[in-house]
């Protein structure tokens, strides 16, 4: 596009269209400084607060901690984030198991199996799904989901809970796995796939078997970026889940084996580190207090962990991509 | 002997490479197939549920489903079967409603005798959803590519999409002060589009450049002037003023360059008279007045002027008929169910509805303060992304180079703008609460806090999808606007932008979708969950669509969390599918026209 770095200057230009062209140049830059003002900010506006908060509580006393209750109520407060970790692993852990099958079956789909026909209306549909507003799909859990699982497979479910919540970020997180990795497959040279059924390969060896596994870094980097999107959703699971910050009860096993029963944490209530922010953010808010630092120590332990998956996601997209 | 033992393995190896296994294939096959389509179905019998909540369809009985089916449906079926003129059509469709009819009713009973009860669901409800409204939407898609029908489909979206915007720009000026428009639009755009217009029309360039400034000084007078000026025209006159006069010179500008000039006059001074008089009379039977005289300006001159073109060409008239058709199927089908005593269900979803303010009774709810606070952080959010994702794509593609020092800068920036765009939207509640309600005192929930952090956060996504579009851009035009020895301004001006124009506003208009459903931010930046009247300035506090379904899917009652959310999802849902369609249909239409 710009490789025309140095033209000659055969106008000689006067120079109030110099000026204009300068003004331009500068006004397109000052946009373009957004983005990066943007970052800074977001990091300082994180770190400040989260600095003021850690003057308070300790960083161990915050990363170790099993209690979380920002609001003073009769014991006191205390900001261990471990539960909202529990929270939001359980959550991203079954959205995975929802969205991560679902959405390679369907890049396969797509790209190996679909006709163009069936392509090109599939694949509009399925952004659908990542166009509806998290708070619909929240709805959805809520209303819908949850008293179907309570009539039909599951009697012990609580009216909030996270395996609703966690379904419904599986769907929505689908389209984010699938049209990643359908770039991913549909990147791969067809002399491969030529190749495999030159050996007498069937369309499904070929598709397991040498289209997945060459396509496998853009379906990792694909997987990465869905659970991240996961971590950080926040209005179905602040809809749908409830706000109860639990510490999942440990039980014994046979000689002394200690286990959690997934069911506990599933079936019931739970709170991720977003709907904490979520909580405290929709009470009152008064700057200087310390849960509204607190939510600012949250926030930037969630930057910090998706933007580690981020990175990590282009890492692998570019590191162990095979070149053809 | 040998060979008689030979020849059956031979032929058993023979057998056993001519049947090479293939269930695992076909299971395969339709395993993947049914996972993509999985999320697709779960969403459509969610989608179906909440259309059964919001419309109170649960509570239709099978007699007024046919009566809207037989004053409705089947005339807008014959309509769209007409237009497609294709007997293998026809048959398809009279074969997919027959068989779809009594397939649904055998499934159906026997799904409910043998195997479980399906709730608030009966079979005509079924029909409905599954036959009756995929096979509608097919023939709708084929019957607009006939000449009839697209005259029909055409004229049905001037005049809905003129209502859409006029009620849009009538809610805009809720907020903002028309005295200041006023002054604003006399002193500086009207001066500024004439002097523009001398300069093209007589090939002076200074007039061209003269236009920015002098817009400029305009506005900054006019805001100056808005204190010390005593005596300001009625809001009605404000706006026949400001925006039905020149919608009216535009339409009839456009019609008179085809020759008539009787149908030209007709074209702006129709509209005109009508939004004149729907101005006053509004006012007086306690409508908004300048709303409806918007409304009635925005959607009567683009319609004349597409009848007059329709009319002109000669070619598929009939189809001008549609909304007819429709509004006569709907009256047709209210006095039919009035006259039998047909019990009506009583919809959620309701005029009432988008223009009451919010309640604890749930049949007093509305949404519309709510959906005022949408489309006032939408129109903020729109001119704010698009110019700055504008600028920073243009810059990104065409100013800077990729090489040297610049080039690993340009690397740096294109990283940080995907790493922005995967960063959770909560975080970006927290800039804007800490940026700028705190530090920036604007405000907690208030609309500008609101919109510059949503802003923000669709930023990305509107610089990556205007880079595709001027990347996707023939390298080949902007090298013949060298040659011909322009600037890399007037390249980008007059060659680049106009053709990656479709591309970027569809990009654009994806992201302001993401931005009406966001929810998560306005809750950090502390917008209220629920206002109980229209912002009245950009500084006050606002809630907006999604909030106000995230307050009330909190209740407890029945009737909020199955009638009353069910109909606010339904309205975000229509504003959304309006913006994705507007942006597919732009995208087609600049495909087609390449």
């Amino acid at each position: 596009m710009t490789d025309s770095t140095e033209s000659p200057d055969l106008t000689r230009q006067g120079g109030l269209t110099r000026l204009k062209e300068g003004t331009y140049g500068g006004l397109f830059a000052a946009c373009a400084a957004v983005t990066l003002l943007t970052t800074v900010a977001i990091f300082v506006t994180l770190l400040s607060d989260a600095v003021v908060f850690f003057q308070e509580i300790a960083v161990t006393e915050f990363l170790t901690g099993t209690n979380w209750s920002p609001n003073p109520a009769g014991g006191g407060q205390a900001f261990g984030i471990i539960p909202l970790l529990i929270g939001t692993v359980v959550v991203t852990v079954t959205a995975a198991f929802v969205a991560l099958p679902t959405g390679t079956l369907t890049a396969i789909y797509l790209s190996e199996y679909a006709s163009p026909n069936a392509r090109s209306i599939l694949k509009p549909l399925l952004e659908i799904l990542a166009g509806i507003p998290t708070v619909v799909y929240g709805y959805f859990a809520l209303v819908y989901v949850t008293p179907v699982l309570e009539a039909t497979l599951l009697p012990g479910i609580s009216t909030f809970n996270a395996l609703s919540a966690s379904i419904m970020v599986g769907i929505m997180t689908i389209p984010m796995v699938s049209s990643i990795s359908e770039d991913a497959m549909s990147a791969v040279p067809d002399e491969l796939r030529q190749a495999g059924y030159g050996l007498g390969a069937t369309k499904f060896e070929v598709s397991t078997g040498i289209v997945v596994p060459a396509s496998i870094s853009g379906i990792a980097s694909s997987y990465i970026l869905a659970v991240s999107r996961a971590i950080g959703e926040t209005m179905i699971v602040v809809v749908a889940m409830g706000a109860q910050a639990r510490m999942p009860t440990v039980k014994e096993a046979a000689f002394g084996v200690p286990y959690i029963n997934p069911a506990d944490v599933l079936l019931d209530s739970g709170m991720t580190i977003t709907v904490a922010m979520v909580q405290i953010a929709g009470g009152d808010l008064t700057g200087g207090t310390v849960p509204y630092d607190a939510m600012f120590a949250l926030g930037l332990a969630l930057f910090v962990v998706t933007l580690v998956m981020n990175v990590l996601s282009d890492f692998i997209a570019e590191r162990y991509r095979e070149e053809y | 002997m040998a060979t008689d033992s030979a020849t059956p393995t031979e032929s058993e190896d023979a057998t056993a490479f001519g049947t090479v296994s293939r269930t695992r294939g076909t299971i395969f096959e339709y395993l993947s197939l049914s996972a993509s389509v999985a999320g697709l179905v779960a969403l459509g019998v969610l989608l179906v549920y909440v259309a059964i909540d919001a419309f109170d369809l649960a509570n239709a009985s099978p007699e007024w489903l046919l009566t809207y089916f037989v004053t409705l449906v089947l005339p807008f079926l014959a309509f769209c079967l007409y237009s497609a003129g294709d007997p293998a059509v026809t048959r398809r469709v009279l074969g997919v409603l027959g068989g779809g009819l009594v397939a649904v009713a055998v499934g159906f009973t026997a799904i409910e005798a043998f195997v479980v009860e399906i709730p608030r669901l009966s079979w005509q409800l079924t029909y409905l959803f599954v036959v009756v409204g995929p096979a509608a939407a097919y023939l709708a898609y084929v019957g607009s590519k006939g000449r009839v029908g697209a005259v029909g489909f055409g004229l049905l979206g001037r005049l809905i999409g003129g209502v859409a915007v006029g009620l849009a720009v009538g809610t805009l000026f809720l907020v903002f002060d028309e005295l200041v428009w006023f002054l604003a639009y006399t002193l500086g755009v009207l001066p500024a589009a004439g002097l523009y217009a001398y300069g093209r029309l007589r090939d002076a360039d200074r007039a061209v450049t003269a236009a920015v400034p002098v817009g400029l000084v305009g506005t900054v007078v006019a805001a100056v002037l808005r204190e010390v000026v005593a005596t300001y025209p009625s809001d009605t006159v404000i706006y026949l003023w400001t925006i039905a006069v020149p919608l009216a010179v535009v339409g009839a500008l456009l019609v008179g360059a085809r020759g008539s000039r009787t149908a030209a006059v007709a074209a702006g001074g129709v509209p005109l008279a009508l939004a004149t008089a729907g101005g006053f009379f509004g006012g007086s039977v306690g409508l908004p007045g300048p709303t409806t005289l918007i409304v009635i300006a925005l959607t009567g001159v683009p319609t004349t002027v597409y009848v007059h073109r329709v009319v002109a060409d000669r070619e598929g008239t009939i189809g001008l008929g549609l909304p007819f058709l429709l509004g006569v199927g709907v009256i047709a089908g209210a006095l039919l169910v009035e006259a039998w005593g047909v019990p009506a269900p009583d919809p959620w979803l309701d005029p009432n509805y988008v223009t009451e303010a919010p309640s604890r009774t749930p049949e007093e709810a509305g949404l519309y303060p709510a959906i005022v606070g949408s489309v006032i952080i939408i129109a903020l959010v729109a001119v704010l992304s698009f110019v700055l994702g504008v600028g920073t794509s243009v810059f990104l593609e065409e100013y800077t180079s990729e090489t040297g020092v610049v080039g690993k800068l340009t690397r740096l920036l294109q990283i940080n703008i995907a790493n922005l765009a995967a960063i959770p939207s909560v975080v970006y509640g927290l800039l804007g609460l800490g940026l700028f309600a705190n530090l920036l005192g604007l405000g907690f929930g208030t609309a500008v806090t609101a919109a510059l952090t949503l802003s923000l956060l669709i930023l990305p996504i509107t610089i990556i999808s205007a880079q595709e579009a001027i990347r996707s851009v023939p390298d080949d035009l902007r090298r013949g606007s060298d040659a011909m020895g322009a600037t890399r301004w007037q390249t980008t001006k007059n060659v680049v932008l106009p053709e990656a124009f479709p591309g970027i506003l569809t990009g654009t208009i994806l992201a302001l979708g993401r931005a009406i459903g966001e929810t998560a931010p306005l809750i950090m930046i502390g917008a209220a969950t629920t206002v109980f009247s229209a912002p009245s300035s950009l500084f006050s506090r606002l809630s907006a669509m999604p909030m106000q379904i995230y307050a009330w899917s909190n209740f407890p009652q029945a009737d909020f969390r199955y009638g009353v959310v069910a109909a606010g999802v339904i309205t975000l849902l229509i504003v959304l599918i309006g913006m994705n369609g507007t942006a597919i249909l732009l995208r087609n239409r600049a495909e087609g026209g390449t």
